[in-house]
């Protein structure tokens, strides 16, 4: 085989690269597809039975949309129980605050909060349900499902904030078409969702999320004014202040009570203004109360506990009912319910089942067919999923004899099931209709129909929304070949270089060290951990309480670091050597100081977050923290913050070059520190004051600063830093190979060392000061301990030399990397997002500053020891590297970069194909939407940091070399 | 008996102490089980502390002195000094223990602060304190058997295979610490002890099968 060159190298890396994006692309677009929906929307059609090859009356969409509407009314035959709607969303509150949990009436804080509600529901003229959301548990996706009764794609989080207008099936749009009027208060999303649908609106943006006042504000002060018109039909509040209360300061906030006083405030005046109005105008208006989703302990949402999906529901103007407790219902029956309710027909895709309770004042018959039109539009549904439905055309045949369904039919596939059920259902209407005139036995008839139609509806809604949909089988499997393929291109890559390095290659070095060719317990530690990582993906348990894995792994390679350090430390006893080689003895000291910085750091990271799912409530130093005070977060995140710049500015006070251009790197470092540090003190303060043009405008100088101090080092500091003819090293730097002069002489060593070294620590210190501008305080501490990790692991490793092989560093740098992204409080759910500090700094609202942001945040840790292998790169290669004296600039690169690129990739990619492999053979699992598909994104969000920290670095490398090569050329010529 | 295993425990020793000592080792770990059981009717769920103890109230005596009798040099270092460090190296070992056990992530507080002390003390006797009768202080040894692991002869491979047993049994027996399982076995430090002792008795067999096949003291390498 031939020996391996740069360009070799790279050209087969990129290769690798190339078919890695482009087989995750292929399985992510297979695997989330857009959900396909029944194209169109529901007609006159709808109110009649699917099957009987009736074509619709196509002239529907022509009508005026008066007469649609006496169309419609007459053809469902059921009168529209009120004329008015009033639909108010109150973003992310959970039912628990308003109806309780378990049977159990709600906090007495709560309770009292909202007493006009309280005595609302106790007087029965609001009947209130759990409604429970699908995950993902975020706005948009929550309101789709609302107004369509479809269960979104998983993919629609994406999108949460690049909202598009709703295409498909929807209440909205059905009530546009028969001539409503609607007004829009709140949420902008419903604009984004529904443009041009809205006679009046006034937008509100869920982009400040610290303000949790101005909001609410802006919704209330139609109100009054709306209330008093009555040019409307439809009214829509969409109230954001609930949300971002709970995004502050989660559900024990202090202004949680506040906040629900001024929502009660809001629906007696809503309520009072309805009563008011009913004696002056006829017509009967419906008040609905829903929330889009609820929250976690913390204020979070998105993913599918309890706390999060348990949404509410409440009727405020149906018939008095006094129930108890309130029973539990899917989000997604809204949707038929409140069509059904206003006489408009079932949007297509609508999934969902009438709500029992809002269709009790009608009268029988008109019960039966609201169910009977329920049932035929999930019909369809089931006829466009399941196309061997084997009931296809029986519900044309006249008379169905239901004396022969016996109900043994009904358990067989899931088919003949469904299908059966329904003709049951629909056998026993039709024998209601035909006794209807009789008085003798027809409530138990009805009776009997009522639940034969619920259980056939029940099951259809549990089946369909259950039923993940359709995948192309053909593109996924496209897809995870490419992803393999191009892993077995990177890790076979990587393979033939080891062997070529350590086993008899071009550059062969036995003498050097005898333990560079023996296959030493850490490495096998190493490939082990990558098995036992996959291993442990294909667990659903295990995938929740990941952090927990790589905190172990992380721990257990620290131990054989220190057990390999005590190997080689000097076996003549430790007492003599410390007299007779200090040196040495010294050595072994700090670096096994080194390793319990390591230990002690990456034990207070780990106890920092309980994170995960099952074990968040147990305490941690975050949650101990916080109950103790801000009088303590405060004085412990200066500290850190100011430990943090100190070091990297010492860092960079350790090259001991002169010259203006250094100074001015550290002048602008300082400065920016000195800036974070007043942004810290001044206006991270507390929640509680909205967004501050001051805050903004500060962070937005840092930003400027730091973006173009880290530039123009990386871009100038190549061309500026002086030849050397004089030697500078690192301070901390005392390893100096036999070597070096001779290599010197052809390649720019010194310099390019010292520009990486200065560039590594520019980009470490700029992703710090990011970090302690953008994360929450608490985790200011974390950024400075994983500093510390990274500062002693690579003091260690520098002062270890050869004892462990390049790439066993570098993967553990990657595994810590992946612990520190748990320590700071991130998981495999996508509630620990952290949202609102995607917006510090950002003063109009744009989709992809804030999605920056956000990767910026959740992404520190993994993008931090990337950033840092610069860093690494120049304190560590230099000083063992074996340079033939044939070898060319190609070698010298190869040998820089190679490692700190590959390794992450070649882990990246196995752990990605890996993954992917698990998540297809688990799609049909009960946790694939809530488990898997959640850690799959941030598989694929890994992959795209691994991506871009790995390009940042080899730039970087190039860059760096070739300008310094170019200007020895010169200098040399000349 | 004593004086038998003192005269012969120069460097060498022999199959048949391995396996005794072995055995006396598993039988009082056999004992203390048997004794929580049925005596004071606990186990390690219901009582872990007490039961860890109880176990280790066995095990302890039989370890110091059945390992005292293998001690180096004993023309230097009486029976009783043999056993005064041994006593000395629990507690070290006890502690160097829970600081493993700590970085690995054992939970700390005052709550767990029993369980711990319970549990490591018992680890201290499957790993450092045969060994601190054995060989005393003698770093060079300590680091062969340690650090290295490349024992030497069977009485190394006494003290070498248990104690690694046990220790990486415990490290197995921490993964299922963090599933949902719902068990109360996952609570610290149980499962962690059940996969020491399992480690400990592993390595205790291994120990006694290479004394057996390998009797007069051949070098092996371990890795």
């Amino acid at each position: 085989m031939a020996p391996l060159t740069c360009t070799k190298l790279s050209v087969i890396t990129i290769t690798g690269i190339v078919t890695q994006i482009i087989g995750l692309s292929v399985f992510v677009f297979g695997f989330f597809p857009v959900k396909p929906a029944l194209p169109g929307t529901s007609g006159s059609e709808s109110f009649f039975a699917p099957a009987c090859d009736f074509v619709g009356n196509l002239s529907d969409t022509t009508l005026p949309s008066d007469q649609l509407q006496s169309l419609y009314q007459e053809l469902s035959g059921i009168p529209p129980s009120f004329d008015r709607l009033i639909l108010m969303v109150i973003d992310g509150l959970p039912a628990e605050f308003v109806l309780g949990k378990n049977e159990k009436p709600p906090k007495k804080q709560f309770k009292e909060a909202m007493p006009y509600t309280q005595s609302l529901l106790v007087s029965g003229s609001a009947i209130g349900y759990h409604a429970k959301a699908a995950p993902p548990t975020v706005t948009m996706p929550r309101l789709k499902a609302m107004v369509s009764g479809a269960i979104g794609g998983f993919l629609d989080v994406a999108f949460n904030f690049n909202t598009q207008a709703m295409m498909d099936d929807n209440l909205l749009g059905q009530f546009f078409r028969i001539g409503w009027k609607m007004v829009m208060l709140g949420d902008e999303t419903w604009i984004k969702l529904f443009p041009r649908l809205f006679k009046r609106h006034d937008g509100v943006s869920s982009f400040y999320v610290k303000d949790t006042v101005q909001v609410d504000q802006n919704v209330s002060r139609h109100l009054r004014d709306e209330l008093s018109k009555d040019d409307w039909n439809l009214l829509i509040l969409h109230y954001l202040g609930l949300d971002h209360v709970g995004h502050i300061d989660g559900r024990s906030s202090v202004l949680m009570a506040p906040k629900l006083k001024e929502m009660d405030e809001v629906v007696k005046l809503i309520h009072s203004s309805i009563i008011q109005s009913q004696i002056n105008r006829p017509g009967r208006p419906l008040l609905m109360i829903v929330s889009d989703h609820g929250m976690t302990e913390n204020g979070n949402h998105g993913g599918s506990t309890y706390e999060e999906t348990d949404s509410l529901v409440l009727f405020i103007g149906l018939r008095n009912h006094i129930f108890e407790y309130a029973s539990v219902i899917n989000q997604i029956d809204i949707a038929p319910t409140l069509a059904l309710l206003f006489g408009v027909p079932i949007p297509k895709n609508n999934v969902g089942v009438l709500i029992r309770e809002a269709f009790d004042s009608l009268k029988e018959d008109q019960h039966l067919r609201a169910l009977e039109l329920n049932a035929w539009q999930l019909l369809r549904l089931l006829h466009a999923q399941l196309s061997g439905l084997p009931c296809r055309n029986l519900p044309c045949d006249a008379f169905y004899d239901h004396q022969s369904s016996s109900s043994s039919e009904c358990n067989h596939t899931t088919e003949n099931m469904l299908c059966c059920l329904y003709m049951e259902a629909a056998a026993l209407y039709t024998s209601w209709k035909s006794k209807r005139g009789f008085e003798s036995a027809s409530n138990k008839d009805y009776s009997r129909t009522t639940s034969a139609y619920y259980k056939f509806l029940k099951s259809a809604s549990e089946w369909l929304s259950r039923r993940t949909t359709d995948k192309p089988v053909k593109l996924l499997a496209l897809g995870l070949a490419t992803l393999f393929i191009s892993s077995v291109i990177l890790s076979s890559l990587m393979f033939c270089w080891l062997r070529e390095i350590y086993h008899g290659g071009k550059q062969q070095t036995s003498n050097l060290n005898d333990r560079m060719n023996g296959w030493s317990f850490d490495e096998t530690f190493i490939v082990s951990a990558v098995l036992i990582l996959v291993t442990c993906m294909t667990s659903s348990s295990m995938v929740e309480e990941e952090h927990y894995t790589w905190y172990f792994l992380i721990s257990t390679f620290y131990l054989l670091l220190l057990r390999k350090t005590a190997q080689s430390l000097s076996a003549v006893g430790l007492q003599s050597s410390f007299l007779m080689q200090k040196g040495q003895s010294g050595e072994g000291f700090f670096r096994i100081c080194c390793i319990f910085l390591l230990l002690i750091s990456g034990r207070i990271l780990r106890g920092w977050h309980q994170g995960g799912v099952n074990w968040t409530s147990l305490p941690d130093i975050s949650k101990w923290l916080e109950q103790a005070g801000s009088q303590y977060v405060k004085p412990l995140q200066l500290i850190s913050a100011v430990l943090v710049i100190s070091i990297g500015l010492f860092a960079l006070f350790s090259i001991e070059t002169k010259g203006k251009y250094f100074q001015m790197v550290r002048l602008s470092f300082l400065i920016s520190g000195l800036l974070v540090l007043l942004h810290i003190t001044r206006y991270q303060d507390y929640a509680f004051s909205s967004t501050n043009y001051g805050a903004t405008f500060l962070v937005q100088i840092i930003y400027a600063i730091l973006g173009a101090v880290t530039i123009g080092t990386v871009v100038a500091l190549p061309w500026l830093i002086p030849l050397s003819t004089s030697k500078i090293f690192p301070a901390d730097n005392t390893i100096a190979s036999p070597i070096f002069p001779s290599i010197q002489e052809k390649f720019p060593l010194v310099e390019l060392r010292d520009s990486l070294y200065v560039v590594g620590w520019a980009y470490i210190l700029c992703w710090c000061l990011l970090q302690l501008l953008l994360q929450q305080p608490i985790n200011t501490t974390p950024v400075l301990l994983l500093l510390l990790q990274i500062v002693a692991g690579v003091h260690y490793f520098v002062r270890s030399g050869t004892h462990h092989k390049e790439w066993v560093e570098i993967a553990g740098f990657y595994y810590l990397g992946m612990a520190g992204h748990f320590s700071l409080g991130n998981s495999n759910t996508l509630a620990t997002i952290d949202v609102a500090g995607a917006f510090i700094g950002i003063s109009n609202h744009s989709t992809f500053l804030s999605g920056i942001l956000m990767f910026i945040i959740t992404y520190a840790s993994p993008m931090f020891i990337l950033l840092s292998l610069v860093m690494y790169i120049s304190t560590k290669s230099m000083a063992h590297l074996v340079i033939p004296e044939k070898a060319n600039a190609g070698d010298l690169l190869m040998m820089l970069l190679g490692f700190p690129c590959l390794v992450p990739l070649v882990l990246n990619s196995i752990l990605l194909t890996a993954y992917t492999v698990v998540l297809l053979l688990m799609q049909n699992h009960l946790f694939v939407w809530s488990v898997f598909s959640p850690k799959y994104l941030y598989v694929c969000a890994t992959t795209v940091c691994t991506l871009i920290g790995v390009f940042i670095v080899a730039a970087t490398g190039f860059y760096t070399y070739f300008v310094l090569a170019m200007r020895k050329e010169k200098a040399c010529s000349s | 008996m004593k004086e038998e295993l003192e005269k012969s425990s120069q460097s060498t020793t022999s199959s048949f102490q391995v396996f005794f000592i072995h055995v006396c080792c598993g039988v009082a770990l056999a004992v203390g089980f048997w004794v929580a059981r049925n005596v004071y009717s606990i186990n390690l769920i219901s009582d872990p502390t007490t039961t860890l103890r109880l176990i280790w109230a066995f095990e302890f005596p039989v370890v110091i002195l059945l390992f005292s009798c293998c001690r180096q040099k004993p023309e230097k270092c009486s029976y009783l000094k043999t056993i005064a460090r041994g006593l000395l190296g629990l507690p070290i070992g006890a502690l160097l223990n829970a600081l493993g056990a700590f970085a690995l992530g054992a939970p700390v507080g005052l709550q767990y602060l029993e369980k711990t002390v319970s549990w490591s003390l018992l680890m201290s006797s499957f790993t450092f304190v045969p060994t601190a009768c054995v060989y005393g202080s003698c770093w060079t040894d300590w680091h062969r058997i340690f650090a290295c692991t490349k024992p030497k002869g069977p009485l190394d491979f006494m003290l070498c295979l248990p104690a690694h047993g046990a220790v990486i049994g415990a490290w197995f027996g921490a993964w299922p610490m963090p599933l949902d399982w719902e068990r109360p076995w996952q609570d610290w430090p149980i499962c962690v002890s059940y996969g020491a002792m399992a480690g400990y008795v592993v390595g205790m067999v291994g120990s006694i099968g290479l004394a057996l096949t390998h009797t007069g003291g051949k070098q092996l390498k371990a890795e």
